[in-house]
């Protein structure tokens, strides 16, 4: 087995390291060479890829389907949001933990009754936990601050970094690329995190209970325990995720976390590959320049903004895109490796249940 | 194993080669751009920019910085300000309700934040002047402060833009809503002493201030009620609070009403009461009573607080230069004619714009930024306003008061008399103890000569 297969299934604790350590500094790298609003979009794009990182855990590696995910994110994001809003400062780690508590909890609360339900009745309860969070935020005014939202201060760029930067827009870029590369830097611990939830017992524990209940439980494996937990930790990366989010949008209101992005989510996740740490990296990608690229087909084929193609034309670009995943690489962009041969090799009509996931 | 170690480490070391690289190179291009000291001032330009609603749901706000666009471009056109010509860039922001649609074209994504960030990141602004919104521009305050960039006459009346110690480049332009409120209350304790008071405010910012101020000026409020509504809900005037509302104020036969709602609250409430046949005093708050937005028959003899003099009077020398001014921008005004109406949107814009500009021009050649800040405090501007436009160490807010004027059933707005006099001006500070001041004099101050 060559080293490069080492690194990437990162069977051992060294490998994974070396793995996200790799990425993190060739990405921080990048943010070095962008310029400072293609850096504020990639880091919109690592905390959303924090999110899909846990959605793809909960769906992917526990087999349940959840719609909660933006519900999860505005958990954490007005945990970050409410303290901000009754403290003058706040240390950043502290935030962090706030928010994957919160998250969890609320990840533990909707669990519970849910680890009784499956497959679509399971996707209504974690739909309905979503919608339900914008018409919570508008009206508890005094906690939330209702239709305004709350807002956090703006993260602080340390002085030594500043540093690094001359020229009469030395501060401005520095700010610009400081946020990206703490965002960068939160997303790659929590790749690391998951790469081993991944390997560990909890994994495989989850994994065996998606695959075969009988065998799980009689290899002494709580099933509801299981679950519940799988819910709980995909709800923490979420609240972390939406606290980060928050942190760079520097504000949080109800229309931050509409219903629509828990289905943006799915999306992403299911385009970069379920399950897969590098499908959840691809997704965040597309997910921060999913922007440009609106405007760029936008002008390409001459729609009106307007219209109704116009103003719908991201969930057009995400649907025309989910749809050719679909046909001719389920297991998401990661898995392709040779498209041309993909394309003209003849498809089995029948696919196990395992290849789907 | 030995090849396994020596290819990983030479991975390694190609890898951190590559970073430190591109750090490096990343690194010398930040550092190579850029000649001036002061961001966004040259020799021969100064460029400023502005969040604003170009489309979507406050598409109707646009010719403020239209007008104010304009003021610029005539500037520019006799020479600009001390050889500098103004550059003002316009960034749609959509209210920061893009998400929501209703004919935004700027992109679904895109926030007051990200439009504030291109404008110092990329446009790199020496300030921006006249961004518009409550909460558009509350949500960019901490990111504009970090980045060193003033964020001048900001277009609401919230209260927040004074903060002179937390916030001492922020600048706000028109009269608070707090300030409004108490003016009101004045105005109604002395015109209709006697008479149940009623109000429908919106639960935010606006509705809170403007009732704060109503009770700060010592009136009382028999039935006081809230609007709930979604945010873009705001502009179709389509909250579900607004029949039991206007029905409760019916119910315990309020006479005068004050109304803190934006024009498209207004027309529901005024449409609603039509309806139930119910028509008492109302007393509209400056935001929400603009009659070209509200364009309601029942508006028709509604009391407002005016910033400014009335278009209709010949005696402000202000007026007929807006006309020439906006005249000359075929631009932003392609259809403006010798006849058109000038309304309250665009002598606002002007306002503001009038103010930067004599602001810039007393500051002299050196332009910096806290220059320019420390010159706004202590100038006396002339502008259009009915109140003189004073910023102090003290007061961030802007102008400090107004006129009262009933809405005439042609839509335009004219002085009301008072009990005593023609013309009563009405000043107040934000502050629950700061009095109110009546005069009869309009501060029309004259259009400085290089302006003219």
């Amino acid at each position: 087995m060559s080293w490069w297969t080492t690194l990437i299934k990162q069977e051992t604790t060294r490998s994974r390291v070396l793995a996200v350590t790799l990425l993190t500094l060739l990405t921080l790298a990048i943010t070095f060479i962008l310029p400072p609003v293609a850096d504020s979009e990639l880091a919109g794009g690592a905390a959303i890829a924090i999110v899909i990182l846990g959605l793809s855990w909960l769906i992917g590696w526990s087999g349940q389907i959840s719609l909660g995910n933006s519900g999860f994110m505005a958990v954490g994001a007005y945990a970050a949001g409410i303290w901000a809003h009754h403290h003058t400062t706040t240390p950043l780690l502290f935030t962090f933990v706030l928010a994957i508590v919160a998250g969890g909890l609320s990840g533990l609360v909707i669990a519970i009754p849910s680890t009784r339900l499956r497959g679509p009745y399971l996707a209504g309860m974690t739909l309905a936990f979503s919608a339900a969070i914008t018409p919570l935020a508008q009206n508890f005014t005094s906690v939330t601050g209702g239709e305004g939202g709350l807002f956090l201060n703006s993260l602080v760029t340390p002085h030594w970094f500043t540093n690094l930067f001359s020229g009469p827009n030395a501060a401005i870029d520095a700010n610009a690329q400081w946020t990206a590369d703490l965002a960068v830097v939160v997303a790659g611990v929590m790749f690391f995190i998951m790469a081993n939830l991944f390997h560990s017992r909890v994994g495989r524990a989850m994994r065996l209970v998606r695959d075969n209940e009988v065998a799980a439980e009689l290899m002494g494996v709580h099933l509801s325990r299981t679950r519940t937990m799988a819910f709980v930790i995909a709800a923490a990366f979420a609240g972390l995720g939406g606290a980060l989010y928050s942190l760079l949008e520097a504000s949080v209101r109800p229309e931050t976390f509409p219903l629509t992005l828990s289905i943006t989510l799915l999306t992403l996740m299911v385009l970069g590959g379920i399950g897969t740490l590098s499908g959840a990296v691809l997704g965040g990608i597309i997910f921060s320049f999913s922007a440009t690229l609106v405007a760029h087909v936008n002008s390409l084929t001459g729609v009106n903004p307007t219209s109704n193609v116009g103003a719908n034309m991201q969930g057009i670009i995400f649907g025309v895109l989910l749809i050719v995943t679909m046909l001719f690489a389920p297991r998401g962009l990661v898995s392709v490796k040779n498209p041309l041969r993909r394309l003209f090799r003849a498809r089995p009509l029948m696919r196990s249940a395992k290849e789907v996931h | 194993m030995f090849t396994g170690r020596l290819r990983r480490s030479t991975t390694l070391l190609s890898v951190s080669a590559l970073t430190l690289g591109m750090v490096s190179t990343g690194l010398l291009t930040n550092s190579a751009s850029g000649a001036s000291a002061t961001p966004g001032v040259t020799k021969t330009s100064i460029t400023i920019g502005a969040s604003v609603p170009l489309s979507g749901v406050a598409a109707s706000y646009a010719p403020v910085s239209g007008a104010a666009n304009a003021v610029f471009k005539y500037i520019d056109s006799k020479g600009g300000v001390n050889g500098r010509k103004i550059k003002y860039i316009r960034l749609d922001d959509c209210y920061d309700l893009a998400s929501y649609g209703l004919g935004c074209t700027a992109g679904a994504s895109v926030t007051t934040l990200s439009q504030n960030q291109a404008l110092v990141a990329q446009d790199h602004v020496f300030a921006t002047v006249g961004s518009l919104g409550t909460a558009a521009e509350e949500s960019v305050l901490s990111y504009l402060k970090q980045n060193g960039v003033p964020q001048l006459f900001v277009n609401s009346g919230s209260s927040a833009w004074d903060q002179p110690s937390k916030y001492p480049n922020l600048f706000g332009f028109q009269t608070s809503y707090q300030a409004e409120g108490k003016i009101f209350a004045r105005y109604i304790k002395s015109k209709y002493a006697g008479q149940t008071v009623g109000f429908i405010g919106q639960n935010d910012d606006f509705g809170a201030n403007g009732f704060l101020g109503l009770q700060d000026g010592g009136l009382n409020i028999a039935s006081a009620n809230q609007l709930s509504y979604n945010a873009a809900d705001a502009i179709t005037g389509s909250s579900s609070d607004i029949q039991a509302d206007v029905a409760t104020l019916q119910t315990n036969k309020v006479q005068v009403v004050v109304l803190d709602s934006v024009p498209g609250f207004t027309a529901g409430i005024l449409t609603v009461a039509k309806l139930l046949g119910y028509s008492p005093t109302w007393v509209i708050s400056n935001v929400g009573a603009d009659p070209t937005s509200v364009n309601n028959v029942g508006e028709a003899g509604a009391i407002t607080l005016d910033y400014f003099p009335a278009v209709t009077n010949n005696s402000d020398p202000w007026i007929p230069w807006l006309r020439k001014v906006l005249l000359a921008d075929k631009t932003d005004f392609p259809t403006f004619t010798s006849s058109s109406v000038i309304t309250g949107n665009e002598l606002y814009g002007a306002g503001f714009a009038v103010a930067f500009a004599e602001t810039l021009k007393a500051e002299g050649k050196t332009v910096t930024r806290a220059g320019f800040v420390k010159e706004l405090k202590s100038i006396t501007l002339a502008t259009p306003s009915t109140t003189p436009l004073k910023y102090s160490s003290s007061n961030h807010q802007g102008l400090q008061g107004g006129v009262i004027a009933t809405i005439a059933p042609n839509g335009s707005l004219a002085p009301v008399k008072a009990l005593l006099t023609n013309t009563t001006v009405f000043t107040t500070g934000n502050d629950k103890k700061s009095p109110i001041k009546v005069s009869t004099k309009l501060s029309v101050s004259a259009i400085p000569s290089w302006m003219k």
